[in-house]
């Protein structure tokens, strides 16, 4: 299954730190040998300050107890970085944590500058060093401390760009920690930074947005409303634009975030040509799905694709989450996402045939005949579909909804009237206001 | 006569031209007379020995700068004008002038000959024979001395100049910087001036240059040589002679060495050089600034070898000789792409790597495995990418849009157009760019149609046939235009931009995939809406094509490509795939495609499924119900293909009816209207579009400037048209149906004029509307005319691609 996993592909889009949720949990679905990602692991940490960790994992990974002599310098290096930092930033963060000091600060940003300026001694050095310890902070693994920081910098903050990465960080900490609420409402702030901020290349533009959506899939997955909100932010123009060009493999998400809603029918369609324009740059299993029930009208090959699609998602970081409940694990979006294709299957198959013999239905959905029979009735009963069961010859029999002719009439030529009335308003408006002239 | 010699011979000593031109008429009459007179057809002796006289002298005085250039402006006038006369006059004479050179003397000799001649002549006027013995000894003299410098007479004062040169520096090592600083100054002062021969210039170069102290001078003067070889052929339409270009090339690599060797000359054109920069020697520790273009002189090279593929016959051994020397230019392109890297000049470097592109882009897998592979290509375009301007880009991108089409990629070309956005643009940029657009959209549906995207590859195609000018916008050929004759100066422009042979596009071909494209689209579409054909028309040169095929009381059997579609239509309509396949297949243009069978196959394939449906919409209103073998059977698909087809059918509501799962077959339902009911539909459609036009009308009664519009509109009319049904037919290929709703609702509003679609249907007058604004920013530019509405149809095309 190892061909479905996009972690390679996602990877590069991410924060470093962002990177280990996904390999925690390619090391628990095993899907790669143990060694490989603990390497990975020690790669990836290489570049960062949490030394400590890095050890950890060298250790089990080879076996010993011996430390590379780089590690310990690069520890001690880091431990000494930290004291330098912690002592210029010293001053600001004394002054934050006096609850009486930070009321005095006001909306008015000069106006606190000015303030530390002259009570405090606190100048832009400090406020820089404020920032330098914050990312220090997250390098080292301590997101809370560092969020916490990076939201006071931004307050003082006058220089744009620098506002905007402490963003990033700031968003970056709190999908870390894992603090999902407060990482959507940074979401929104980022996304109407990039959407508003007029970039140098727009490449550049493209690419904050490719970041923002890999970023953001932390949350959608795991917020109770995530699923609307992925489509929301995905499904914009210049997102789905960016997604075509530069990141097709996010169109997993989008898709699984349509199957799992029900609603968003009409950008549903438009989602359709976008995964036909896409099938030779990206496709796997569920969009291919999709592709089988809209496009293709297979329905033995969507099927197929659905038992395919269980396993994908199962292997998908962000879409297998598991949900411990006593004893056993449940993965939600996974019946969720079979339940719902059922329905896409059987909707699309119901509206192209008169008569269906009930056996295959039940094998088509999966299920035996009895709760078959049962699905459907409360299917009529819910008034979702228009079909009676024909119990003798074990058939359902879909009613054809045709439009009746003179209704098609009344449509055509109701609104005439009202616009030819509409029409005669404005001429005699217009020869009013010419006779008065 | 003799009178007037004497007077020629007195002008000539005071360097008075205006008298000696008036005197030249008048013996020219003289002499008419005098040979009616005398019944002969030799001229006499007297009238060569003037016009030997003359010739010398003429020579001499234009030898003469100095002497030139005091001259008043009516004398000047007067010498170039003699020149001319006594050139033509002269060649006449040949023959008596050449003997009368050779001995001149013996001619001076026999004067009692002359005197005779003379007496015989019976002219009024008896000249003293002294006086005549000492003009002749006078003349006589300045003959000797001309004679002394130069090798033969006939060869004008650049010769001589020449020798004298080759005199002055026979033993190169006596030539010093100074000496051949002065002669190239001279030299190159006298480029482009009346009487300099252009070869000879070349020639006189050529040799300093060889004879130049400094590497820095060495390169001045080739500069020149270079510049002086592109003066050898002036006018804009014809070629540089194959062999100057040779050598054109081979100074560039000259260059090329000498730049190579020092590295601290510096060629740019921006700079003025100092006058004696080019003394220092190599010795020389600085930058030594050279006045020079070599990007310049690079793309003239490219530019001339492409003229004299344009002029040279294809069909001939010259054209592939020429052909040959392609490579010699690549590998000079590639010198000086790798000389500019290495100096650091990237946008240069990039102007140079677009011309290697050029040549290039065109060529197919095959040949261009022969010299490097795709990843050569892409080395250059990125390198234009980063650093080229704008159209340098566009150039570029295009190229490779072509190249990626040639190499089956459709879906990377398609991307990339659509990405650079240079359908929205193109219609502002050059025409030859905008021909290349052209070139790319062609190969670009070719590609659709190799790889099975038959909507695509129709929308490509489309516009590039809508207006019946396919030639004129792939530059391959001329067409003639019922409506307004070109003007000459149009017609040589025109000339000026057709494309080589070796780089055309096969028109069987390209015509060939059109009318299939728009067959496979268009016949299961007619099927679909026989009430109303006229409603949604996909491709109207089909339709046109079909209409003129059906009028014919006997068709005979295919000859041509559209004889060959038009059979395989008549089959097609019918649900006869078979003959309708094996029409097409006849075709003589398949053996163009490289991966002929697997395209035949797919052909087949669509053919298939195109005939099914065909069949079901033409034949539904026969059949209550319709099992899948059946269809099987009748139409040689697999039953997950019917299944899959009918079921799109019955999704999209084409075909009203629905699968009986139990019994594996069709039921159609009764959705027929009956007479009244039809007739109902379409007065209610007529009042809808009597509605829309009054309102129209009164949007313009109140909002003005509806006058205006109208008037745009009708210009743009023809091509309004044809852009409409491309942009409805790629809404129809599912790409975009989004965007040319926008785009139509756009228009509407800023469309205010009368209602023109009125008698056209109303079904797509909105959609016409829509192209309006599109077509009116180009219209005003009539000057550039039929190529900009070449590209305002691809450029409307694109509003639909892009989705």
């Amino acid at each position: 299954m190892a061909q479905y996993d996009l972690t390679p592909r996602i990877a590069p889009n991410l924060d470093r730190h962002l990177v280990f949720p996904l390999l925690e949990f390619l090391q628990e679905r095993q899907l790669y040998p143990d060694e490989e990602i603990l390497k990975a692991k020690i790669e990836l940490l290489s570049k960062t300050n949490m030394v400590d960790y890095a050890m950890d994992i060298h250790k089990s990974l080879y076996h010993t107890e011996e430390v590379p002599q780089d590690m310990v310098e690069r520890r001690a290096e880091v431990v000494a970085r930290l004291k330098a930092l912690e002592e210029a930033a010293a001053p600001l963060v004394a002054f934050l944590q006096n609850p009486n000091a930070v009321q005095e600060l006001r909306a008015d940003k000069h106006y606190n500058l000015q303030m530390l300026n002259d009570r405090y001694q606190i100048g832009p050095q400090q406020i820089e060093a404020l920032y330098q310890y914050a990312k220090f902070q997250f390098e080292c693994g301590n997101y809370s401390g560092a969020a916490d920081y990076l939201y006071q910098y931004r307050a003082l903050c006058t220089n744009s760009e620098r506002s905007l990465s402490a963003l990033w960080g700031k968003f970056a900490a709190e999908i870390l920690m894992p603090n999902w609420d407060t990482a959507l409402e940074e979401l929104n702030r980022l996304k109407e930074i990039i959407d508003s901020k007029s970039f140098a290349s727009p490449m550049n533009q493209v690419q904050s947005r490719i970041w923002l959506m890999h970023w953001s899939l932390y949350i959608f997955f795991n917020n109770d409303n995530g699923r609307t909100q992925i489509i929301d932010l995905f499904n914009q123009d210049k997102y789905i634009n960016a997604i075509q060009t530069s990141a097709p493999h996010l169109l997993r998400y989008l898709a699984t975030a349509f199957i799992v809603n029900k609603r968003r029918r009409t950008q549903f369609k438009d989602f359709i040509k976008v995964i036909q324009q896409e099938q030779h740059s990206y496709k796997d299993p569920i969009t291919e799905f999709l592709a089988c029930v809209y496009v293709n009208y297979d329905f033995d090959g969507a099927q197929k694709k659905m038992r395919e699609c269980e396993e994908v998602i199962l292997n998908d970081p962000f879409l297998g989450k598991r949900v411990e409940d006593g004893n056993f694990s449940t993965v939600p979006l996974r019946d969720e996402f079979l339940e719902n294709a059922r329905l896409f299957i059987f909707e699309t198959y119901c509206r192209i045939h008169r008569r269906i013999d009930m056996g295959v239905l039940a094998e088509k959905l999966n299920l035996n005949y009895e709760e078959a029979e049962r699905w459907i009735v409360n299917l009529i009963r819910g008034s979702k579909l228009d079909a009676k069961i024909d119990s003798k010859s074990g058939t359902v029999l879909m009613e054809p909804n045709h439009l009746n002719v003179y209704e098609q009439l009344i449509d055509h030529t109701k609104a005439l009237s009202g616009r030819t009335y509409k029409l005669v308003g404005q001429v005699l408006e217009h020869g009013q206001t010419q006779a008065t002239r | 006569m003799l009178a007037t010699v004497d007077q020629m011979k007195n002008a000539m000593k005071i360097n008075d031209w205006v008298s000696l031109q008036e005197s030249f008429d008048k013996i020219n009459k003289q002499l008419e007379k005098v040979m009616r007179v005398m019944e002969s057809d030799k001229a006499p002796t007297v009238y060569i020995k003037a016009l030997v006289m003359l010739e010398d002298f003429l020579a001499q005085s234009l030898a003469n700068k100095d002497a030139k250039k005091k001259m008043s402006s009516s004398n000047a006038k007067a010498l170039n004008s003699m020149k001319q006369k006594l050139k033509k006059n002269n060649k006449q004479y040949e023959e008596l002038i050449n003997k009368y050179r050779e001995h001149p003397e013996s001619e001076e000799e026999p004067e009692d000959e002359e005197e005779e001649e003379e007496e015989e002549s019976d002219d009024s006027e008896i000249e003293d024979p002294t006086k005549l013995d000492v003009s002749d000894q006078e003349e006589g003299s300045e003959v000797d001395e001309a004679l002394d410098s130069q090798e033969s007479g006939w060869k004008l004062k650049m010769s001589k100049k020449d020798s004298l040169l080759v005199k002055q520096f026979r033993d190169p090592k006596e030539a010093t910087w100074e000496k051949v600083n002065k002669w190239f100054k001279e030299i190159v002062a006298a480029r482009g001036r009346k009487g300099t021969g252009r070869y000879e210039q070349v020639e006189q170069l050529t040799f300093l240059s060889q004879v130049a102290k400094t590497p820095a001078q060495k390169l001045e003067i080739l500069f020149s040589v270079v510049s002086a070889q592109f003066d050898v052929n002036p006018g804009l339409n014809g070629h540089m002679p194959v062999d100057v270009w040779k050598k054109c090339v081979q100074n560039m690599l000259v260059i090329l060495d000498i730049l190579m060797q020092y590295p601290d000359i510096v060629v740019s054109d921006s700079v003025e050089p100092d006058e004696n920069e080019s003394e220092k020697g190599p010795e020389y520790a600085g930058t030594i600034r050279i006045w020079g273009n070599l990007v310049a002189f690079l793309e003239r090279i490219d530019a001339e070898f492409f003229k004299s593929l344009q002029c040279i016959d294809p069909h001939t051994r010259d054209y592939v000789k020429r052909l040959r020397d392609e490579p010699i230019f690549l590998v000079l392109a590639q010198n000086v792409q790798d000389y500019f890297e290495r100096a650091g000049d990237f946008r240069a470097a990039s102007k140079v790597a677009l011309r290697r592109v050029e040549l290039i882009y065109y060529k197919p897998q095959e040949v261009y495995d022969a010299m490097r592979n795709r990843t050569f290509m892409d080395a250059l375009v990125s390198l234009i990418y980063k650093y080229g301007d704008e159209r340098t880009k566009a150039r570029a991108m295009l190229c490779d849009i072509y190249h990626h089409a040639l190499l089956d990629e459709f879906s990377t070309a398609r991307d990339l157009l659509l990405m650079s956005h240079l359908q929205d643009s193109i219609q502002l940029m050059d025409i030859s760019t905008q021909i290349l657009f052209n070139r790319a959209m062609a190969q670009l549906g070719l590609c659709a149609f190799r790889v099975g995207l038959i909507a695509e590859g129709h929308g490509c195609l489309s516009e590039l046939y809508s207006g019946g000018r396919v030639k004129e916008l792939l530059a391959q050929g001329f067409s003639q235009s019922r409506y307004h004759e070109k003007t000459p100066e149009q017609e040589r422009l025109e000339r000026r931009r057709q494309m080589p042979y070796h780089m055309h596009i096969n028109l069987e071909l390209l015509e060939a995939v059109h009318l299939i494209c728009a067959m496979l689209l268009e016949v299961p579409n007619m099927a679909a809406n026989t009430h109303d054909a006229k409603r949604r028309v996909i491709s109207k040169n089909f339709r046109r094509l079909l209409e003129v095929s059906e009028r014919q009381t006997f068709t005979g059997p295919p000859e041509n490509v559209r004889d060959h579609v038009m059979a395989a239509t008549r089959a097609l309509t019918k649900g006869d795939h078979e003959s309708a396949f094996n029409a097409i297949k006849a075709l003589d243009a398949w053996k163009l495609l490289r991966n002929k069978d697997s395209v035949l196959e797919m052909l087949r394939a669509n053919i298939k499924e195109e005939a099914l449906r065909t069949y079901l919409f033409t034949f539904s209103s026969s059949y209550d119900s319709l099992s899948v073998d059946q269809l099987n059977k009748m139409f040689d698909l697999s039953e997950a293909q019917v299944h899959s087809l009918v079921s799109k059918m019955m999704v999209n509501e084409e075909l009203h009816a629905s699968w009986d799962q139990p019994t594996r077959s069709i039921i159609f339902h009764e959705v027929e209207y009956t007479r009244l009911q039809a007739l109902a539909f379409q007065f209610t459609e007529k009042l809808s579009v009597l509605t829309e036009s009054n309102e129209r009308a009164l949007e313009a009664k109140i909002g003005g400037g509806g006058l205006e519009l109208p008037m745009r509109r009708r210009d743009n009319q023809d091509y309004a048209g044809g852009a409409t049904s491309g942009a409805g037919k790629w809404a129809e290929g599912g790409l975009s149906f989004n965007q040319g709703r926008q785009g139509s609702s756009e228009g509407r509003s800023g469309y205010s004029g009368r209602a023109y679609g009125m008698g056209q249907g109303g079904g797509y007058s909105r959609d016409r509307a829509g192209l309006v604004r599109g077509a009116g920013g180009y219209s005003s530019r009539a000057a550039r005319g039929s190529h900009m509405d070449g590209s305002g149809r691809m450029v409307s095309l694109n509003r639909g691609f892009r989705s």
